[in-house]
């Protein structure tokens, strides 16, 4: 349980293994060495990378969130619905759908801290009832328009070389570390997630800090939301379902076990950028698009491993 | 084995009185829902999901989980379509092709268990992505079609019991032998009570984990046998998110999703009252999506009612 034994060693693993990627891709194409097509694979990973770092916090604090798939999509079309293709209608869609997230995720919080029930089950019924929910809104169909201007907005390259959904994952990610790190509120999820009990004894509000934490979860996913539709301007109801599957890969491949207590929202965004970078690996060397689910498991299992191996001999248990 | 251990035993988990209680209302409520017809139909859809959760049960009593089930699943339906391509003289071979396919893959997720160490979530969520790959490189449309006898186990009657249900309660019997009669099951619940404990205790804990993983495999290849009967062809998407529904099952039948208690019975249970609970909403008329919405509430209400006393966490 001691996580953060040799940190610095953890975290550099997880980063070496992305660069070995990057460096692969680039002895195979030249397009590895493009600023423009890094930068790209950024604003790719932005839906899943936005919603990974909120799961990241949960997982910290020991428990899991299988529902942010149902709420990326439900916030994706509650902003789509609401801006309706007006302009003007944009800070209110955007709020709102941020506000949404955060209700369901906070619904989330207030039934896994009232009961001792896992937290695996518990939001994967709540994803059901969220999926239902955003399908009776949609009646199954994509719904709504986006509004001119959104999705220029988001893809709008800086200096031609970084689009600012690419940037806007950063800053997000930069963001959830500084909750992470230099709050009291991230500080104690690694307390409670590592001996709930030694939590108590410390007088820590512990219902207070779940129901907060998995409402930053569904912000974040509703954020993943926002950011999907700015990247493929999908609404549509089941827009994300599968998400909550490589949403989790990503936040185990960055060093967050299910244990809790250890890890961090860095991790996780080398994890979801090794998940992106396969991906493109295999689409350099041409391969099948079915192919790149076989290359994703295989790195999904491969990594985790190596990851566990470099974790055990630095001394932690993984 | 003292009386109170056996009532411990034989007691009913909570799940098997909801099914009894949702059975009895929905036969005094629900207009045409006693019809003999109706009520073989509502058996035969139980039948995928309940083997499917009889598989998972074990995985889950030994504190792990399987994720590839649903792929897997859909692997076998597609191969097997593909195989017998409808002609009756290969359904034997067919069916060892499955078999073999799900013990083969079963084994493998056990071994990559064993060797590498890692979360079996994250190792079933890469089995099953990488699962899902071959199916759709194998196929991304229907194709091929079951031998007509598989069709037949998977939509006929024996004197008004659907063959698939009747299959579906053998396969109960022998994994609830499985799992509380026989040392292998004692030992699996042992693992997931405490697997540092049951290691000292001088269990073969890596070849009883691993071995979960066979009889997930091998029921997950039964289950896209009969799944392939229900369809009458290979659809690559046939098992998708079957997976998810499997452990919904298993935790609503009340088994510990942290290991060390298991109820093959209640699985069972689970998936007939999702399947009874969805056969009346059609029924009713309901639309698709407030049915959806209706089993999440469902899910999450009966957790939360069903709660033991001393629950883990995943």
């Amino acid at each position: 349980m001691s996580g953060r034994l040799r940190p610095g060693l953890e975290q550099a693993a997880i980063w070496l293994v992305l660069l070995l990627l990057i460096v692969i891709g680039a002895s195979l194409s030249e397009a590895f060495l493009r600023p423009a097509y890094l930068a790209n694979m950024l604003r790719q990973a932005a839906p899943v990378g936005i919603a990974a770092i909120g799961v990241t916090l949960v997982m910290v604090r020991g428990g899991v969130d299988l529902s942010v798939g149902a709420i990326v999509s439900a916030s994706a079309v509650c902003a789509a619905a609401l801006m309706d293709g007006d302009a003007t209608r944009l800070p209110l869609a955007l709020l709102a759908s941020c506000a949404l997230g955060a209700a369901l995720g906070a619904f989330n919080g207030v039934l896994v801290a009232s009961s001792p029930v896992s937290p695996f089950i518990l939001t994967l019924g709540t994803a059901i009832v969220f999926y239902g929910g955003t399908q009776i809104v949609t009646g199954g169909t994509a719904k709504g328009a986006i509004a001119p201007g959104f999705r220029e907005f988001f893809n709008h390259r800086l200096g031609g070389v970084l689009p600012l959904l690419a940037l806007a994952f950063v800053l997000l990610a930069l963001l959830g570390v500084a909750l992470q790190r230099r709050t009291p509120f991230g500080r104690s999820l690694y307390l409670v997630g590592s001996s709930p009990a030694a939590a108590r004894l410390c007088g820590l509000p512990i219902g207070r800090i779940t129901v907060l934490v998995y409402a930053c979860s569904g912000l974040f996913a509703a954020l993943g939301g926002l950011a999907l539709l700015a990247r493929s301007g999908v609404s549509g109801s089941l827009a994300a379902s599968g998400y909550e599957f490589d949403v989790l890969a990503a936040v185990v491949l960055g060093g967050t076990a299910f244990q809790g207590g250890r890890g961090g929202i860095g991790g996780t965004v080398a994890g979801v950028l090794i998940l992106t970078v396969a991906f493109n690996l295999v689409n350099v060397v041409g391969l099948h698009y079915h192919a790149q689910l076989i290359v994703k498991g295989v790195v999904i299992v491969l990594a985790s491993a190596i990851y566990r191996r470099i974790g055990a001999t630095s001394g932690v248990s993984a | 084995m003292t009386a109170a251990h056996a009532w411990r035993r034989l007691r009913p988990p909570f799940i098997v009185w909801l099914l009894m209680g949702t059975l009895l209302t929905c036969a005094l409520t629900v207009d045409g829902f006693i019809a003999p017809g109706n009520l073989a139909n509502v058996a035969r859809q139980v039948a995928v999901l309940g083997v499917l959760a009889l598989g998972q049960t074990f995985v889950i009593a030994a504190g792990m989980m399987d994720l590839t089930v649903g792929a897997l699943a859909t692997l076998v339906t597609v191969i097997a379509a593909h195989w017998m391509d409808g002609q009756a003289a290969r359904l034997w071979s067919g069916v060892a092709v499955a078999l073999v396919l799900g013990l083969g893959v079963g084994a493998l997720t056990g071994a990559l268990d064993r060797t590498l160490r890692i979360h079996s979530l994250i190792l079933t969520i890469g089995m099953m992505t990488v699962l899902t790959g071959v199916v759709f490189m194998i196929t991304d449309q229907s194709s091929g079609a079951p031998s007509p006898q598989l069709a037949a186990l998977a939509n006929e009657d024996l004197h008004g019991v659907p063959l698939s249900f009747l299959m579906l309660a053998l396969l109960t019997l022998l994994a609830h032998l499985g799992m509380h009669h026989t040392r292998f099951g004692l030992h699996v619940q042992a693992i997931g009570s405490s697997e540092e404990g049951a290691s000292h205790a001088g269990l073969r804990v890596a070849q009883a984990k691993a071995a979960t993983f066979v009889v997930s495999g091998v029921l997950a290849a039964i289950a896209g046998l009969l799944l392939l009967g229900r369809l009458g062809t290979g659809y690559p998407n046939a098992g998708s998110g079957l997976e998810l529904d499997a452990v919904v099952a298993v935790v609503l039948g009340g088994t510990l999703l942290s290991g060390g208690r298991a109820s093959i019975v209640g699985s069972v249970a689970a998936a007939t009252v999702l399947g009874v609970i969805s056969n009346v909403l059609n029924l009713l008329e309901i639309s698709s999506f407030v049915q959806m919405a209706l089993k999440g509430m469902i899910v999450v209400t009966v957790v939360l009612l069903n709660r033991p006393a001393a629950q883990g966490r995943a």
